[in-house]
């Protein structure tokens, strides 16, 4: 075998990988190889751009309404709504507070008591979340995640994470005990970001679970599964109880 | 079927490029352009309209969060946008327990989806060429190669949608994918 028939070999698993027909192992194997070397994120990127017109054939489908309201509502876009109402999630002290001592509070479950001035200054609403410090593989704290169960959502913030390599994501995964990972989302490293947990993901909430942060190509693992280093791993507390007492108004 | 033109690619990097400066006007432009079509990408390879709509919430808040890393020298876009909607949609696929080969598709009753000739005149380039380069491989392998392009299946759950054997789908798309490359760089 020469190398004219290796480089031949590979390009066909490039364009295999970008045709989509590979299963998750092959598929992971390609995405670890993008990371590692530019020349071969370049070859794939060569081949979504030769197959990519294809989505032309692609019967157009409006998506309904409430999509786009609900991506509206995780990016938080309703900007007059939240000065209005200081959102929780935006307490940067609390959330640096949390990163710090997550070892220490991570006893039991957790309810925060968050007030909600919209309704009456008073009125205090119970949220049951659960809470996970990710350390790097230095020891230090990298992120607190906190997974808030009524609002559906995850916020990731950053402790002292470590410089994500130019051109790549980090990606946060949940691995439930035994299992494989299942991707949580993308998320930007040094800034707080908040991403919606869908019904898979809640389900699988538990402490026996564990959360990791990887290295991934732009946009997120192509494959489903970790592909590059995981940079960071965090135990979660908190059970997802529901507390009949938190909620004085309802 | 609607096929964009060259000026609506470009109004689309335009966008995404403003995206990418926090321009949250020009995210909903782009949004109102390209999501019936990435919707539709969506919902032909889960078939499961809450997956799509789950895979569409994903792919645009990562497009908000990730814009800054769209090289419009790189790709088009349209093809970064739909290369995040598939990556997105393959992965769930390759989550989902055991293989999908309930989805038949019989490869000799299909009909070639065409488009509509009387846009073909206004269409874009790049389209064009690869239709072109799609019409000179043998028609069971075109399709085979559609098929897995619009459905996000492994060798295994093609073969056997198409009821052939793994070999012969393997040699099929590997043929075709090498025709395609040799036909696309003339």
């Amino acid at each position: 075998m020469n190398a004219h028939d290796d480089d031949d070999r590979n390009d066909l698993r490039y364009a295999e990988y970008a045709l989509g027909i590979l299963d998750a192992d092959a598929r992971a194997a390609v995405a670890r190889e993008m990371i590692q070397s530019e020349a071969v994120a370049v070859a794939v990127a060569l081949w979504q751009r030769r197959l990519a017109p294809l989505t032309n054939d692609i019967e157009p489908v409006p998506p309904p309404t409430r999509l786009w309201q609900r991506i509206r509502h995780v990016l938080k876009f309703d900007a007059p709504m939240q000065a209005s109402r200081p959102s929780f999630w935006e307490n940067l002290r609390l959330w640096h507070w949390i990163g710090i001592g997550a070892s220490a509070i991570a006893v039991a479950s957790i309810t925060l008591m968050v007030t909600t001035p919209r309704r009456e200054p008073h009125t205090v609403v119970g949220t049951t979340v659960m809470v996970s410090s990710i350390k790097q593989s230095n020891g230090v704290a990298g992120w607190t995640a906190t997974m808030d169960l009524e609002r559906k959502q995850i916020v990731v913030v950053p402790a002292t994470p470590g410089a994500t390599p130019q051109g790549h994501s980090t990606e946060l995964w949940l691995i439930p005990e035994g299992q494989k990972p299942i991707s949580v989302g993308v998320f930007t490293s040094n800034a707080t970001t908040t991403l919606p947990l869908s019904p898979t993901l809640l389900s699988q909430l538990a402490s026996t679970a564990t959360l990791a942060v990887s290295i991934e190509p732009i946009g997120g693992s192509p494959t489903g599964q970790p592909t590059g280093p995981v940079i960071g791993q965090g135990a979660i507390s908190g059970a997802p109880a529901s507390h009949g007492h938190s909620n004085p108004t309802a | 079927m609607s096929v964009m033109n060259v000026v609506e690619h470009e109004e689309l990097n335009r966008l995404l490029a403003q995206t990418s400066r926090g321009d949250q006007k020009a995210f909903s432009q782009l949004y109102d352009l390209t999501s019936p079509r990435l919707f539709g990408l969506c919902l032909r390879m889960l078939s499961d309209r809450q997956e799509a709509e789950e895979v569409m919430q994903e792919t645009f808040v990562t497009v908000w969060q990730r814009s800054t890393t769209f090289d419009s020298a790189k790709a088009s876009a349209m093809t970064w946008l739909a290369t995040l909607v598939r990556n997105k949609s393959i992965d769930r696929l390759r989550q989902r327990q055991g293989a999908l080969i309930d989805r038949n598709f019989e490869l000799d009753a299909m009909v070639d989806e065409q488009p509509n000739p009387a846009m073909r005149a206004e269409q874009d380039h790049e389209y064009e060429r690869l239709r072109q380069c799609l019409d000179e491989l043998e028609p069971q392998q075109r399709r085979s190669v559609r098929e897995a392009f619009f459905s996000g299946a492994t060798y295994n759950e093609l073969a056997a949608r198409a009821k052939v054997p793994l070999g012969t789908m393997k040699s099929w798309i590997r043929r075709s994918l090498l025709q395609l490359r040799a036909c696309l760089n003339t």
